[in-house]
Formats: C-alpha cells, sequence, structure tokens
C-alpha cells in the first residue's frame, strides 16, 4: 500500500531535525505523527494538526542544531589543545592564503565591483573622438567640436566638458599652485555631485562676463584648514578675484585630481575668442550623460554618426584619409581599466597561495585524522555514523578556518597601505579601498568554504575499514592521496614562481634599456611661470631664472623646456605638439614638440649625431630626433631638409639621439625641438646637472628658483634617476607583490614537503630502526627517504611546468624583451624549487638516520 | 537540566505522566493534554526534544520490558521514570505545594475547607 502524503510530507518536515535527532527518535514520531492524525475527526482538526506539528518542529530544530554545535565545539576545543601545533600551523598557512586573497578582493571590490560613487555612475560616459590614420591618434575636443555633439546627439541627456590647467592661487600667506578643473557648469550636475557646503555652479556662472566663482574639492578645503565659512570668499587667481561659492564632497576625480573648479567663461584660455573660434584648438574631454534606458552602445552608434556628418561639414579640418571619427565609453571601464588586467594577475595568484595553502592544510589535517583514527574507529564502533563525524570535523575546522580568517584579514588590513599605494598608479578610483563588510564577508566565506573542504577531506579521505583500522595505522591509498596533494602544492607554486620569475627579468631588462640621456646627477623641477604677467616679459623671467639656477655652487650647465623626460605629469607623452605639412605626403603631420634653452642637450647628456646645437637667438630652426629623421626622411639626410609649420618654414638643423622619455616600455616618440624663447617661453621645466650629492643639489635648486622669481610655483622636484623608477613604478609593485606570493607560496609547499616526509619517518621509525640494526649505512636510508621525498617532487615539477607554459601568457603586456616561456626562467624555477625542496627532505631523512634501533623497537 | 530551577510545564507534565505508569510517546501526548484540560497541548517535536533530555539526564528511561505482542507495535517505545526523574518532579511538585500555601496565606487564593 502507498503510504499517504501526509505522512510523507511529515517525513520530510523531520529533515530539518539533526541528523542524531532524527535517528534517535524519528520512527516514533512518524507513528505518533500517524496516531495523531488517524484521530483528526474532521478536515479543521487535520488542518490544524498539521499548522501545529510545522510550527512545532521548525521551533525545536534551532535548539536541537545549537545543542549539537555547542557540544562539538566543546569536543573541539578539548581536541585542539591537544594539539595546538598543528592548529597554529594551521591557522598560520590558511591565514596566509585567505589574508593575500581578501587583500586583493578588498582592491577587487572596490575598484571593479562596486558601482561608481556618483549618483549618476551607471549613466556616465566619456565621449572621444580619434583619427585612425594619424598619430596621436586620441585627439581632445575643441569648443566648436563640443557644441556640435551637444545639439546633435540623440541618446545624452546632457553634455558636460572638462579641462584641466595650473593657476597660481595668490593669497596672503602663500603663492600656491593649485590644478584646476575648468568645466561646464552641469558638469557636476551631469555627474550627480552636490556640494556639501555653498552651492554648485548655475548656468549663469559660465555665461561670458560673469563673476569668477570657484568650487573646492574636499581635500583641498581641508589642507587649507577646512573653513566652515569659506563659502563667499575671494581668493586671487590670474589677476582677478574669485568668490568660493562651495565646497565638493569627497570622491575620486576623474581623469585628474583638482584642487578647484571654475566655469569655462572664467578660464582665460577657454574663453580667449580665437580659442573658441578656431575648431582646430582642441584641449577639453566630454562627459555624457544618457538618457534614460539608453544603452551604451546606442550612444556609441549616435556619436560616430554626428563625427561622420561633422567631417562631412568641415572637410578643411578633418580631411578624409585621416579616418577621424568619435565614440563613448562607460566611465566605469575607463576609470578602471589600466587597472584591470593587474587586479585581476594579482587576485589570480593570491587564489593560488590560498589553494596551496589549502593543500598544504589539507595534508596537516590528513596527518591528525591518523593520529586520531583510534579514536574514530572506536566512535564509529559505538555508532557514530560518517554524517555526525562530518559535522563534528566541520565544526572542527569551521574554528581553524575562522581563526585563520581574523589572522588574514588582520594581514590583509596591515598590506592595506602598499595595496592603496599600488592601485593609486592605476586609477583614482584608489582611494576607495577599505575592508568594508563585503570584504569581512568574502574572508568569513572562504574560511567557511575552506572548512568544509577540510571536513570533506577528513571524511570521506580513504579509511582503513573497522577491523584492519584498530592495528593497522597506514594506508597506501591515504599515502596517495597525500602524496597528490604534495603535487598539487609543487605545481602550482611552480606556476606562481614562474610568474614572478618572468616579471623580475623584465624590470632587469627595463632597467637596462638605455633612455638616451644621462639620468645621474640631474635634477629636474616642474616649474609654472605666473601666466598673468604680460607676455613681453616672459624671456626676461626665463633668462633671470637659467642665470640664478646656473650660478649655483656645483652647476656644471642648466637649461629650461617644455617638459622633462619621464616627467611624471606627463604620462600620456609630451602634451605639446607641432602640427606640420612636409611636400605631398605629409598635409597635416603631428609630432611632439619640446621648447628648449640652448644647454639642454648638454645638460642631459643626449647626443647631437648630425649637425649643430640650437643657440636661443635663431627662429625657423629645429633639431629633430633620429626617429623623426627616419621616418620622414628614410635613407636620406635630414639636415637642411625643411618642414612647413604654421608660421612658415622650419630649417632642420641637427639630428639628436632618441629619448625614451615615456618609460622604457614605451614607444620611443619622434620629436621635435625647437628653441623656447622664439615660442613664447612655454617653459615648465628646470633640468641641471650638478656634481652636488642629489639630496643636496634638490634643496639647492628649490632655494635657487625661489631667489630668482617668488612669483614661480614648483610643482615638482625630482632626480631623473628617480623619476625614471617611477615611470616602472607600477611594474616594479607588481613584481614584487606577486613575487611576495610566490614566496609564500615556496615557504608553504616547502614546509609542506619537509613536514610530510618527517611524518613517514616517525611512521616508518620501526622499519628504519630495523634496518639499520641489520646493517644498512645511514647514507643509504637518507638516499631512500630522499628519494621518496623527492618523487613526489619531480612529479610536482613536470605538471607546474605544463601549468606556467599555459598560464604565463597572461602576464601579456607586464613582460618586457622576454618570452612567456623564457627557458631560462623555468630552469631557475626548476632549481630553486629542487633545492629548497631537498633541504626540505634531507632535514627529516638525516633525523631518520640518528634514530636509536633499540629504543625505536621498544616504544612499538 | 539544573534541578534547582523550576521545571518547564511541560515538562513536569510528561514526568507526572509517566509518574502515574509506563508509557510511549502518544500516551505521553494524549495523557498530558486531558490531564492538564487541555492547556498543555504537545507536538511531536516538543515532545521527543524534552524526551531527548530527560533520558540525557537519566530522570527517565527506555522500558526494556514491552506489553503483550496484542497490543503492541514494533515502532514504539515505551519509556519509564527512574528513581531520580521521580525526586526531581517530588521536589517541584513541594515546591509548587509551598507556593500556594504562601499563595493562601496572603489570601491570594481561597483556604481549602475541610470536606
Amino acid at each position: 500500500m502507498r503510504e499517504p502524503f501526509s505522512d510523507r510530507a511529515y517525513r520530510a518536515l523531520l529533515r530539518v531535525l539533526p541528523f542524531d535527532f532524527r535517528g534517535d527518535f524519528g520512527p516514533e514520531m512518524e507513528q505518533v505523527f500517524r496516531e495523531q492524525r488517524a484521530e483528526a475527526s474532521s478536515p479543521g482538526a487535520f488542518l490544524r494538526l498539521w499548522w501545529e506539528t510545522m510550527l512545532d518542529i521548525l521551533q525545536t530544530a534551532p535548539s536541537e542544531h545549537a545543542a549539537i554545535l555547542g557540544q562539538d565545539f566543546r569536543h573541539a576545543l578539548r581536541v585542539m589543545k591537544r594539539e595546538l601545533g598543528f592548529v597554529m600551523l594551521s591557522i598560520l598557512v590558511l591565514g596566509l592564503g585567505i589574508g593575500a586573497s581578501t587583500a586583493l578582493f578588498s582592491v577587487i571590490h572596490a575598484i571593479l565591483i562596486r558601482p561608481l560613487p556618483y549618483a549618476n555612475g551607471s549613466r556616465l560616459v566619456v565621449v572621444s573622438q580619434r583619427r585612425a590614420n594619424a598619430a596621436p591618434a586620441e585627439m581632445p575636443f575643441s569648443a566648436a567640436e563640443i557644441e556640435d555633439y551637444r545639439k546633435q546627439n540623440r541618446t545624452l541627456a546632457a553634455l558636460a566638458e572638462y579641462h584641466s590647467m595650473a593657476f597660481t592661487l595668490f593669497d596672503p600667506e602663500s603663492t600656491e599652485r593649485v590644478s584646476t578643473g575648468v568645466v561646464s557648469a552641469d558638469f557636476f550636475d551631469v555627474f550627480g555631485v552636490k556640494p556639501v557646503l555653498g552651492r554648485g555652479f548655475t548656468r549663469d556662472d559660465d555665461a561670458a562676463g560673469a563673476p569668477a566663482v570657484l568650487l573646492m574639492s574636499n581635500e583641498y578645503w581641508r589642507k587649507r584648514g577646512a573653513d566652515p565659512a569659506i563659502v563667499g570668499k575671494a581668493v586671487r587667481m590670474n589677476d582677478r578675484e574669485h568668490i568660493v561659492i562651495g565646497v565638493l564632497p569627497p570622491m575620486p576625480q576623474f581623469p585628474d585630481e583638482n584642487d578647484v573648479f571654475m566655469t569655462t567663461a572664467s578660464c582665460p584660455f577657454r574663453s580667449a575668442p580665437e580659442f573658441i573660434a578656431n575648431r582646430s584648438s582642441r584641449m577639453m574631454t566630454a562627459f555624457g550623460l544618457l538618457k534614460p534606458g539608453v544603452t551604451s552602445g546606442e550612444a556609441r552608434a549616435d556619436m560616430a554618426r554626428i563625427a561622420a556628418q561633422i567631417a562631412k561639414d568641415h572637410p578643411d579640418v578633418y580631411s578624409s584619409e585621416e579616418g577621424y571619427t568619435a565614440s563613448s565609453t562607460p566611465l566605469r571601464e575607463e576609470l578602471t581599466q589600466r587597472a584591470r588586467p593587474m587586479l585581476w594577475l594579482l587576485m589570480s595568484a593570491s587564489i593560488l597561495v590560498l589553494l596551496i595553502a589549502c593543500a598544504n592544510v589539507a595534508n596537516l589535517t590528513l596527518a591528525r585524522v591518523a593520529r586520531r583514527e583510534h579514536e574514530l574507529v572506536v566512535r564509529t564502533a559505538v555508532g557514530a555514523g560518517r554524517a555526525r563525524l562530518l559535522r563534528q570535523f566541520l565544526t572542527e575546522h569551521l574554528i581553524v578556518a575562522l581563526c585563520a580568517a581574523s589572522a588574514g584579514v588582520a594581514m590583509a588590513w596591515a598590506g592595506m597601505r602598499v595595496l592603496i599605494d599600488f592601485a593609486e598608479r592605476l586609477t583614482p578610483r584608489a582611494r576607495e579601498i577599505t575592508l568594508d563588510w563585503p570584504v569581512l564577508v568574502f574572508a568569513a566565506a572562504l574560511a567557511t568554504a575552506t572548512s568544509v573542504f577540510f571536513g570533506c577531506v577528513c571524511t570521506f579521505s580513504p579509511r582503513c575499514n573497522l577491523v584492519t583500522g584498530l592495528n593497522d595505522f597506514s594506508g597506501s591509498r591515504r599515502a596517495g592521496f597525500r602524496s597528490a596533494l604534495i603535487v598539487c602544492q609543487v605545481a602550482l607554486s611552480f606556476v606562481l614562481l614562474s610568474g614572478a620569475g618572468l616579471l623580475t627579468r623584465s624590470i632587469v631588462n627595463l632597467h637596462r634599456v638605455d633612455p638616451g640621456f644621462v639620468g645621474q646627477n640631474r635634477i629636474a623641477a616642474s616649474v609654472a611661470l605666473n601666466w598673468s604677467r604680460e607676455p613681453g616679459e616672459r624671456p626676461e623671467i626665463a633668462r633671470n631664472l637659467l642665470a640664478g639656477v646656473a650660478s649655483q655652487p656645483g652647476v656644471l650647465s642648466a637649461a629650461l623646456a617644455s617638459s622633462f623626460p619621464f616627467d611624471p605629469r606627463a604620462v600620456g607623452g609630451n602634451p605639446w605638439r607641432l602640427w606640420f605639412k612636409l611636400d605631398d605626403r605629409y598635409e597635416n603631420s603631428a609630432a611632439a614638440v619640446r621648447f628648449i634653452t640652448a644647454d639642454y642637450f648638454e645638460t642631459l647628456d643626449i647626443p647631437i649625431l648630425r649637425g649643430r646645437r640650437l643657440t636661443d637667438s635663431e627662429t625657423h630652426s629645429a633639431i629633430v630626433s633620429e626617429s623623426f629623421a627616419r621616418h620622414y626622411w628614410p635613407g636620406r639626410d635630414a639636415l637642411g631638409q625643411t618642414i612647413l609649420g604654421d608660421d612658415g618654414e622650419i630649417s632642420i638643423v641637427g639630428v639628436a639621439g632618441d629619448v625614451k622619455e615615456l618609460g622604457p616600455a614605451r614607444q620611443t616618440p619622434e620629436e621635435v625641438y625647437l628653441p623656447a624663447m622664439q615660442y613664447g617661453v612655454p617653459v615648465m621645466a628646470v633640468v641641471v646637472r650638478t656634481t652636488e650629492d642629489p639630496a643636496k643639489a634638490v634643496a639647492s635648486l628649490r632655494r635657487a628658483i625661489r631667489h630668482a622669481d617668488p612669483e614661480i610655483a614648483i610643482e615638482q622636484l625630482t632626480t631623473l634617476d628617480d623619476a625614471r623608477a617611477d615611470s616602472i613604478r607600477v611594474n616594479r609593485l607588481t613584481t614584487d607583490l606577486l613575487g611576495a606570493f610566490a614566496a609564500i607560496a615556496l615557504a608553504i609547499a616547502v614546509n609542506g614537503i619537509g613536514g610530510i616526509l618527517a611524518l613517514s619517518v616517525t611512521r616508518r621509525g620501526r622499519e628504519i630502526a630495523i634496518r639499520m640494526a641489520l646493517g644498512a649505512k645511514p647514507r643509504g636510508v637518507v638516499l631512500m627517504l630522499v628519494r621518496q621525498g623527492m618523487r613526489q617532487v619531480l612529479f610536482g615539477l613536470a605538471i607546474g611546468l605544463g601549468g606556467a607554459l599555459l598560464l604565463t601568457g597572461a602576464l601579456g603586456e607586464l613582460l618586457f624583451e622576454i618570452t612567456p616561456t623564457d627557458p631560462w626562467t623555468f630552469a631557475g624555477v626548476t632549481a630553486l624549487l629542487s633545492i629548497t625542496a631537498l633541504i626540505a627532505c634531507l632535514i627529516p631523512a638525516r633525523r631518520a638516520t640518528r634514530i636509536e634501533p633499540s629504543v625505536a623497537l621498544r616504544a612499538e | 537540566m539544573d534541578e534547582t530551577n523550576p521545571l518547564t510545564p511541560a515538562v513536569f507534565q510528561v514526568l507526572l505522566s509517566l509518574a502515574d505508569s509506563d508509557k510511549h510517546g502518544y500516551a505521553i501526548l494524549k495523557d498530558v493534554e486531558q490531564q492538564s484540560s487541555g492547556e498543555v497541548q504537545l507536538s511531536t517535536g516538543t515532545l521527543y526534544a524534552i524526551i531527548k533530555r530527560l533520558l540525557a539526564d537519566g530522570w527517565i528511561a527506555e522500558n526494556r520490558k514491552r506489553p503483550p505482542a496484542a497490543d503492541d507495535d514494533q515502532r514504539r517505545r515505551y519509556y519509564s521514570i527512574t528513581p531520580k526523574g521521580r525526586a526531581v518532579a517530588a521536589a517541584e511538585a513541594e515546591r509548587m505545594e509551598k507556593l500556594i500555601a504562601r499563595a493562601r496565606d496572603v489570601r491570594l487564593i481561597r483556604r481549602l475547607r475541610p470536606a
């Protein structure tokens, strides 16, 4: 007869009770329920019975579970106290794995997962235009172009413009250079950012001739003392009064960090009629707010359509062969695209560390299980089911894992500073990194997952059966499982070490690159002359500055320039461009241009390969870089050639060596050098060659600049060696972090190899003792044990090599002048792992030979 | 279970029911309901949670003697109160008696009259 549905439902309901409880009372409870059900006379009584029973069981279950948990917890603590060494080692090893993963997750969560901290974050796009067939391909926007995109688009609710400039802010106390975001009035509305003090910009603030107003960034406001009554106060900038109207909330700024913001009408450059009239004067960035429901794909197509229309309307500006087009990218992608590959790389590495830690702790756990075999066998014999034992183990491991998670979170917290420093170089979102609750949940989830894993390893690992269990403590299948775990650790360590090795060699290669100039004993300062002084005064200011700097003791030579190589402000490249024509082939070409004074090449030891140096007084002459000469006059002499610039012909009087000024791994830009004194003195850098100790020279250069002209703001002072090191800082930090992970992995794996062999020596003490008593030489015993240990290591090396060959390709652009399958790196890693593993094996093996046969045999 | 603390009504009722005679689970359930005039209603979950604890504390025991085969059902288990359980229940009853006496002293309830 089929069982009534009600009874089956009741049995299903009982499953919420703990396994033991069900085992003890389940059938009886079913019987009682059947009798209660049989007695229920009416459908109403039947329903009431069900309702009460259900409530009752659901209330009983939690307290029964808690009771078992408490019991297991107490038992676990007792057991753990007995094996404190094991437990501490497990906590340490797991803590390292969880700590590394948690730290990386906190970065990934803040940068890649959490939504942008702007109210309109998900609808923000960066609009960009480019010409595919010209160098450089990226082009900023001109005022006319911004206007075109604003009027003609169908997908954007608003289009805001932005550019950043450094202005000098005069205050009674100090003259300070502030980076200033110049924005359209709707910029902060587009981002959905409301000032925390005062008001935002209005349309009237952006009208031509409107009174100048400023918004302060939260950081700058705090830097100035967080004056709560700042709103309404005036400061002087660009020879005008500017009224502070508000303070922004703390937020990541993109694309640059700015101290203050002004409207386009207040910026002397942006509001100049000649700038607005010239469609080719480009310096702005455009941000769009998507209309509700519009996808980023639709916006992209819309921008491309407008670009085609603009090119058709102005064929004189956008020649058909340069491939002018426009697009839009979600801001979130744009903000994080540099960070993404490195973060995922490091996250994968930290997960590998965690896996190695898990494999290691699994081995420790198995060793513990082996020690407790007797207890387990007895408990199984008196009726404890597998499920009950599993539950008990889970509780034990949960305690260990939660301790490890706490240790891991502490480690992550300690390592956070390094990570933030790293991320700051990749994305403005770095300041959002915190150990907040999703990160803690992540750590707890990792801990839970690992404890479930270990619980299962304990319960389901091949175990000797009851009968043999009481007297046979070795199991060959379990030994096999343990060996497999060792193989895994070695293989995973190999992958990590290979990655770290390849990156380290890339760093070495990067350091080897000849940048084309000498950085030793060279000091550079980025400076800003007061732009609001009369243009006619500028050559005089520059000459005073140069004379003041050159007369310092120890200075061998000095020069002024528009920028210096490896200038950290110019990560995107030298911002100055020269547009020129060259016979029929190059109608509208661009090259990076550097304005210099006469001694620039001498100061930096850049060789003049052909021709002569520039003097400060000559016009229409230029020196070009070697790669520029090769590009435009291949196989011919560039000397004496001319190019046609905006203001007439420029003749090439010299060819200089190439300078890798964007960083050793980046392309060498084609450059044109022009005499600064003849082009309105766009001087923003001082370079000095000195015999003094760099630290002292930096201080004396600062004094010399101050002394020459107190109105010159110094933005940065650095030795060129430091600037160069800074240009590969991201690679360096990635390498260091991956190297740290690999070192942790190696330490864990080697510890695991040694530990397992030591265990095996302890187990085989009797066998070894007999062998030695029968005349085996200590050498032979050591050899036998080492062979046993190294077999797994070699196996792991082989698998690791395969894995590394598959995976190191993911390092991609981080590798410099080295292939992902570099044989020397792999050979080095193999040697390192083998030697450390050998040492790890030798220690317990040698101990084995010191076993006193009589002692070992008596112990059995 | 701490013997100095008052028992819960449900636990006390179960002990009372078993003090009367050995019973199986369903019988305890019915007995408790009848004797308390429906005031204490047990469901299977609560009942067996109580039984589990009483067994663990040694206040009741599973009865090895089973009733005659005709009345027996193999799935049933019979429980009987142990001397320890009886002592605990008695102590509880005395505690209650004292409480009631006190309630009468303060005229909270009427004094018993001789019949």
